[in-house]
Order: structure tokens, then C-alpha cells, then sequence
């Protein structure tokens, strides 16, 4: 371990010393999630978010500790009641196309994302802007409808990438931005090639090359980074995991990310209309015994919170286990002889089935017979998800206010659990008005404690990623991909 | 003669016609269209309306079938879903590296199992025929996808020898997916060499034990000539239908091989363009499919009508 800490204290030196040319080349797959349709179009359905991450910058980053982070605005600054937000552009940055990033692009960047005609995916994250202006070539305004302090937190998100004006009809195959890779070759079935860019505000990447293939099959991608085909894999299993150790060509990272997985029960149908009923399903599950059976112990213990382990605002709950009360609530509301309940999985996500037979198994102690449903892969979220009274689950991690904001107020999009709350809805309303941040930490906390009571979704745990890297690259960010600076790394 | 090869011709023609309305109904039944299959969770409201708008799904199915096909019997298959390339092109790039791939396999593999099906049904019951029959069964009877898997663990995890996967891009020329390509011959060459020996060996066996060949060896006709005269054009014919019907496996998409191998054929294609909903796609593949079954099998026909005497004869009496 000291050698390797020394080694990597010797390649940070060399990095920060040497201005060598950039030289070599970094492979990694993509898992093709959208084949035809993949784009480079950051607000797209179909971005491939691999590549435009090395092509694109923010306004705000997450630095490695996760917490907002300058990139293209340097500073930021709120009024009183944090409604109107201005940010300082940075100096000096120029497209890949050559043209200059001035106020206009983040305009119309920002305005892009707004628009409710192309109704972008992305939209949701930043619904609160009212408007965007440029007060002048360095200065953007932003106003919002609600009082916000936690804005730079949302402009942290990885689509709201920053486009050069007027590039949207092209954008989805040109990927012009001003991050540290220029697009050489986009070909999302194949190979696409990218390569440094030697005028890349931060200072010229690493290395000369990336190629990011796609690869669907995760078998295949395992394959590939065996054979030593790719030089990293984000996301292989706790058992590829043992594998990868054993030998001295690969390093695993171990990083814990807020990505969960779970169990929805709808609020709005019999028996989980019953906050009691809700409350008892939940506390049936043994949540240390599901992560090591189904993550092989790779997660970490979410007591029905959608935040992560890491996120400020996580609230400390404590879930153990407790068959008794559970029988305890069901016979209170009226099911002494507990309940029968279909659970809808399929193999979308390789876990849930494991999920599902776990729990089954857990919950039998309280009288809740659980019956899991198997359904297809294939139209899952337009057919099972949402439709199903009882279904599984998965979200990827986002801040802790747009996770509360998008799943669970009443008027969300994704209210999966069709939870339909007023106070929960108000204590939403009233963290984001609250300036000081103990004060709305305290109500973030007591938001996701209340879900804990009340809420419909079962969330056992966040997923720790593991990521397989090639020993022969050097200063890749232990941390998640959103927050990699990809211009460090360098290839032996 | 010439009749015959016109009615089977317009019967093929059918066939294929059939199959692709099989095929849209199959895909139009199941739940969910290209456009949720893309969006997934977000398929709501305005951006699925959006989607639907361009991909010109807002019309029933009998139009979109109707306008397919017209524009399919011009030669005309449509574009890619994001609008970009013409499905034309993408196809053929596809149905070239199936092609070669095929081609590879058959040039290894035919050869090689007429070879030793010969010998194992010449030196029946010995030693030889003995080992070469029981890895036969062996090379059968293991799926494809564990002889793949263990081969790239052994060549390129191991020994460092070949590249575990293709990553050449579908779009490149042929000479390109060499080395990558090695594997999944050697995959693809075991299983179809195993099945055409089987059937080459019982028909050398059959074929020696035949009345003309024991009146040969009566006359005193040397062994080799009644071997090479008399006997393999006869036990060779069989071979023509199944060596036809893996050339056929071979091009409709080895599905299984080309994912695990990451080989951008046609199989790995159909897999996508159905998860995708991606109909124009799927249609374009169930015609070349299709169309492959229908000539290999005619050609094998043919070919066994000619190489048989009294099968031509019977067909020309007929006229």
C-alpha cells in the first residue's frame, strides 16, 4: 500500500511538473443503451454520456469531495432570498470549433434545455428557471419562481453541458464543447474517437487519444478488459471483483455512489393506501442480510431515503429489522392474517430477482406472502413499472432536494409511488426557501425521516460501484465518473 | 426443367412476402413501441409525442406496412431511427461481415469435416474413428457460447495469443477483422465441422457397404479408385443439403457467437433492432434472412439434381 501510495504521489509530481505532449491512447467501453438513437446531444434521451463528459464542460462541477466546484462560471453570487442567481464566466475559453464561450451559449444552452417543446429529459432538473440573461459578455442571470440556495448544486447535473449558440442542430453528431477531447470520429455502434485538446483551458489532458466503444453485451466488456482490449470498466460485479484483485494487471476502484434499487408499493391502491400497511412492508426487511446477499456486500444500508451516503443532507436513520412491529401495524390496520402481494422484476436489472426472492424470504416471517412476478425485459418501464402495484425499481443518484422534487411531490413526474402528500410537499417547499443551511439540512432530514414513516418505496441500499482499471493507467479520480478530471489521467 | 425453376422461384418470392408480414405482426403485438422502448421511463407527454412525430408512428399499422413495403420493392428500406444513415447501407455493412464470417467458417470448416468424416467412415470402429467421432460429440454438444468462453480465457486472457473480442467498427473493410475474426471461426468451425463429419461418416459407411462397390471390390478394382470413383461422389451427396442448411445458420445471424464476441453481423443487429422496436430494421433483416433460406436451399436442390443422375433424368422427363 505505501509503495502504491508512493508511486501515485510520484505520477501526481510528474503530471503536475512535466508539460509533456500529450501521448497515448485510454479505451473504454459504453453499453450501447440506445443504438440508432445514441447521440451527443447532452439533453438528449440518447446521449452517451461517456463521451460527452470528455467533450463538454458545466458551469458547476463536482469537485472530488462531490460539493459545487468552479468550471465555467468561476464565481457565483445570490440576493437576499436566493430568486435571482449571477454567475462570472470564465476568460478565455474557445469552442473546439475555435469560437469564444461568452454569456450567449450558456443563454442558449440553458434555454435549450428549458424549452418545453423538445421537452428534454434534462428539463426537470432545472424547472425552477424562470429565466436566463446575459447581463454582459462575462455575467449570466439567472432567475428562478421559487427562492432556491441550493441552485449551483443543480447546475451540477450531467447534462447541463454548455453549448456553443445556435450549434443545437448539429450538436448530436458534431459534440462540439470545450472540454479537454474533441470529437474526431462519433460512430456509437463502433468505435468513436476522440482527441486531446492541446488549447484546453485546464492544460493540455494527459493523454493524445480515447476511444470509447460500444460494447453491449457486459460479458463481452469483461472480456475486453481481460484481454487487455479496454483500459476500464465501470461497474463489474463483487464475484469479477475477487477476480480482478487476484492479479497485478488491474486495480479495482471502490466507490460508493447514491444509484439505488428497490421495491415500489403504490400508494394510492388497497392495502398499501395504509400508511401503516406501507410502514410494515418496509420494516420487514433485513437491509445488512440484502446488501450481502445481493450486492455481495458491495452497498451501503438505505433506511426508504433516495440520498446518498455521502450527500450533506442525508438524514441518519436507523431501519433494523422488526418482524413484530410490522405484525404489529398490519394487524393494526386490519390484516391480522397478513397479506398477499404479487412483486413485478424482471432481469433489466441483473439484482432485482435476487431483490425479490430475499425479501420474500425476509417478509414471510411477518405474514406478508410475497409472490414475484417475473416479467419481461421488454417494455418494462411503459408496461410493468408505474402500472404493477408492487414493482422494482432503479434511479441513479442525484442531489438530495431533485430526488425528493422528482419522485416524490405530489406533482412529480416520476411519482412512482403515486405518493400524494401536502405536508411533505410543504416541508419540500420551505427547504428550498431557507437560506441558512443548518435550518435546511434540518428540514431535508426530516423530509426523508418522513418518508421513512410514511413513504411507499422500499430502498434497502445505494450500490457501490466497482470499477476495473488497467494498471497501465495512471491518475484516474477515484471518484464517480461525473466528477473524474479525465484531462489527469496518462497511460503507461 | 426451366418451369420447375421458375414455380420454385415465385414460391420462394411468397415465402418471403409471408415472412415479412409474420414478422411486422410479430413485432407490432409486442407491448411497447420504438419510441418507449427508447425513452424508457421518460415516455411521456410532449417528448413522446415529439418521437412519435418523427419516426412517423402516430399512423396504423397497415399504412406503415403498406408504405414499407412499396418503398422496399423499389430498393428503397428507409433511414436509421435517429434519421442519419440510410438502413441500406447499415444492413449491408452487416450482411458483409456476416458474410465473411460465414465464408471463413465454410472454407475451414467444409473441407476439414468431408476430410475427416471420410476417414472416420473409411476406418470405421478403429482407433481413429473412434477419437475423432467421441471430440465430434464433444464439439456438438457443447453450446457455442461456453467453447467461446473458454477459448478466449485460454488464447486471450491467458496466453495473450489473439484478441479476446471484435472491436473493429461494422463499417470497415474486411481485411481488418483480422486478427479479431480467429476466434469465432474456430468457434463456428467446431460446431458445423462436427455435425457435417457425423453425417459424411454414416454416408461413406452406407455408401461402402453398397452392392456396386462389393461387386468393384469382386471385379478386383483397386480400393482407392472404388474409393474415390465410385464411392465419395455418391456419399458426398447427402452432404450437399446439410452443408446448405449451415450456410444458411451460418448468414441468418449466429446470434449467440456474435454477442458474445461483440462481431457486428447480421445476428447481433436483429437482436438490437428488436429490443428497440426498431421495425424498418428487423424487416430489412427477415428479407435477407428469408431470402438466403429460400436460394441456399433451391441452389442445394439443383446442385443434387445435377450430381444425381437419376434425379436429373426424372426431372427431364418431366420437363
Amino acid at each position: 500500500m505505501k509503495m502504491l501510495l508512493t508511486a501515485a504521489a510520484a505520477s501526481l509530481m510528474l503530471a503536475g511538473v512535466a508539460t509533456a505532449e500529450p501521448s497515448g491512447t485510454f479505451r473504454q467501453a459504453h453499453e450501447l443503451g440506445f443504438g440508432a438513437q445514441s447521440s451527443l446531444d447532452p439533453i438528449s434521451k440518447g446521449r452517451v454520456f461517456q463521451i460527452t463528459e470528455k467533450i463538454m464542460n458545466r458551469l458547476v462541477r463536482p469537485g472530488l469531495d462531490g460539493k459545487p466546484q468552479a468550471d465555467l462560471a468561476t464565481s457565483w453570487d445570490a440576493n437576499e432570498d436566493a430568486t435571482v442567481w449571477t454567475f462570472e464566466l470564465r476568460d478565455g475559453v474557445t469552442f473546439h470549433d475555435g469560437s469564444t464561450f461568452e454569456a450567449a451559449d450558456v443563454v442558449y444552452s440553458l434555454n435549450r434545455v428549458l424549452d418545453p417543446d423538445s421537452d428534454s429529459p434534462a428539463r426537470s432538473a432545472v424547472k425552477m428557471i424562470t429565466s436566463v440573461e446575459a447581463l454582459d459578455d462575462m455575467t449570466v442571470q439567472i432567475s428562478l419562481n421559487t427562492p432556491f440556495a441550493d441552485m449551483p448544486l443543480q447546475l451540477m447535473d450531467y447534462r447541463l453541458r454548455m453549448l456553443n449558440e445556435g450549434s443545437g442542430d448539429d450538436i448530436a453528431t458534431s459534440g462540439n464543447g470545450t472540454g479537454p477531447f474533441m470529437v474526431e470520429s462519433f460512430d456509437a455502434e463502433g468505435t468513436t474517437v476522440l482527441v486531446a485538446n492541446p488549447d484546453y483551458w485546464e492544460g493540455a489532458p494527459g493523454v493524445a487519444r480515447m476511444e470509447v466503444i460500444g460494447i453491449a453485451d457486459g460479458q463481452a466488456r469483461l472480456q475486453a478488459l481481460l484481454g487487455g482490449q479496454i483500459d476500464m470498466e465501470r461497474g463489474i460485479t463483487a464475484q469479477q471483483q475477487v477476480m480482478l484483485t487476484s492479479s497485478n494487471k488491474f486495480d479495482v476502484q471502490v466507490i460508493p455512489t447514491g444509484n439505488w434499487r428497490g421495491l415500489v408499493f403504490r400508494t394510492d391502491v388497497e392495502p398499501f393506501s395504509d400508511p401503516r400497511v406501507r410502514k410494515a412492508v418496509r420494516m420487514v426487511a433485513d437491509r445488512d442480510e440484502l446488501v450481502k446477499l445481493v450486492l455481495g456486500g458491495q452497498g451501503v444500508v438505505a433506511c426508504d431515503a433516495p440520498v446518498e451516503p455521502n450527500d450533506q443532507y442525508r438524514a441518519d436513520i436507523a431501519c433494523p429489522q422488526d418482524i413484530e412491529g410490522a405484525k404489529a401495524l398490519l394487524a393494526e390496520a386490519g390484516y391480522a392474517d397478513g397479506i398477499d402481494v404479487d412483486v413485478h422484476v424482471s432481469t433489466l436489472e441483473s439484482t432485482w430477482p435476487t431483490l425479490a426472492v430475499a425479501y420474500q424470504e425476509q417478509a414471510a416471517a411477518a405474514g406478508i406472502r410475497v409472490n414475484v412476478v417475473q416479467m419481461p425485459t421488454d417494455g418494462y418501464w411503459s408496461e410493468v413499472w408505474m402500472k404493477k402495484d408492487v414493482a422494482a425499481t432503479r434511479w441513479n443518484e442525484r442531489p438530495a432536494d431533485q430526488a425528493l422534487h422528482e419522485i416524490y411531490l405530489s406533482t412529480a413526474r416520476w411519482n412512482e409511488s403515486y405518493f400524494k402528500d401536502e405536508s411533505f410537499d410543504a416541508m419540500l417547499a420551505s427547504a428550498r426557501r431557507e437560506l441558512d443551511f443548518d435550518s435546511r439540512n434540518a428540514i431535508y432530514q426530516s423530509a426523508q425521516e418522513y418518508l421513512w414513516e410514511n413513504g411507499g418505496t422500499l430502498i434497502p441500499y445505494t450500490v457501490t460501484k466497482l470499477i476495473g482499471v488497467s494498471s497501465r493507467v495512471n491518475n484516474l479520480d477515484a471518484v464517480k465518473n461525473d466528477a473524474v478530471r479525465w484531462h489527469m489521467i496518462t497511460v503507461d | 426443367m426451366l418451369r420447375m425453376l421458375l414455380r420454385r422461384m415465385a414460391l420462394g418470392a411468397i415465402t418471403v412476402a409471408i415472412v415479412s408480414i409474420i414478422i411486422f405482426s410479430g413485432v407490432e403485438l409486442l407491448p411497447g413501441d420504438a419510441c418507449t422502448a427508447f425513452l424508457e421511463r421518460e415516455a411521456k407527454g410532449k417528448l413522446l409525442e415529439n418521437c412519435r412525430e418523427a419516426q412517423g408512428l402516430n399512423r396504423g399499422p397497415f399504412e406503415r406496412y403498406f408504405d414499407w413495403a412499396a418503398s422496399a420493392i423499389r430498393g428503397d428500406f428507409g433511414v436509421s431511427a435517429n434519421g442519419q444513415k440510410s438502413i441500406a447501407e447499415l444492413v449491408g455493412n452487416r450482411l458483409k461481415n456476416s458474410l465473411l464470417l460465414a465464408s471463413s467458417s465454410l472454407a475451414l470448416g467444409v473441407p476439414l469435416a468431408i476430410l475427416l468424416g471420410v476417414i472416420t467412415g473409411l476406418w470405421r470402429d478403429r482407433p481413429i474413428d473412434l477419437t475423432l467421432s467421441t471430440i465430434a460429440i464433444f464439439a456438438m454438444t457443447i453450446p457455442e457460447f461456453v467453447s467461446a468462453t473458454v477459448l478466449i480465457l485460454l488464447f486471450s486472457v491467458w496466453l495473450g495469443w489473439l484478441p479476446g473480442i471484435v472491436l473493429t467498427p461494422a463499417h470497415a473493410p474486411a481485411v481488418e477483422f483480422f486478427p479479431e475474426i480467429i476466434l469465432p471461426v474456430i468457434v463456428l468451425t467446431m460446431v458445423m465441422t462436427a455435425h457435417i463429419l457425423r453425417m459424411v461418416r454414416s454416408s461413406v459407411i452406407e455408401v461402402m457397404a453398397g452392392d456396386y462397390v462389393q461387386m468393384a471390390t469382386l471385379k478386383g478394382v483397386p480400393y482407392w479408385r472404388i474409393v474415390f470413383r465410385h464411392a465419395l461422389p455418391n456419399a458426398l451427396l447427402p452432404a450437399i443439403n446439410v452443408v446448405a442448411l449451415t450456410v444458411a445458420w451460418l448468414l441468418g445471424g449466429v446470434v449467440v457467437i456474435e454477442v458474445v464476441f461483440n462481431y457486428p453481423g447480421l445476428g447481433r443487429m436483429i437482436i438490437d433492432s428488436i429490443s428497440d422496436r426498431d421495425l424498418p430494421v428487423v424487416q430489412a433483416i427477415a428479407l435477407i434472412v428469408a431470402t438466403v433460406y429460400v436460394g441456399v436451399n433451391l441452389s442445394a436442390d439443383l446442385l443434387t439434381m445435377f450430381a444425381n443422375p437419376r434425379l436429373r433424368t426424372l426431372y427431364m422427363r418431366q420437363k
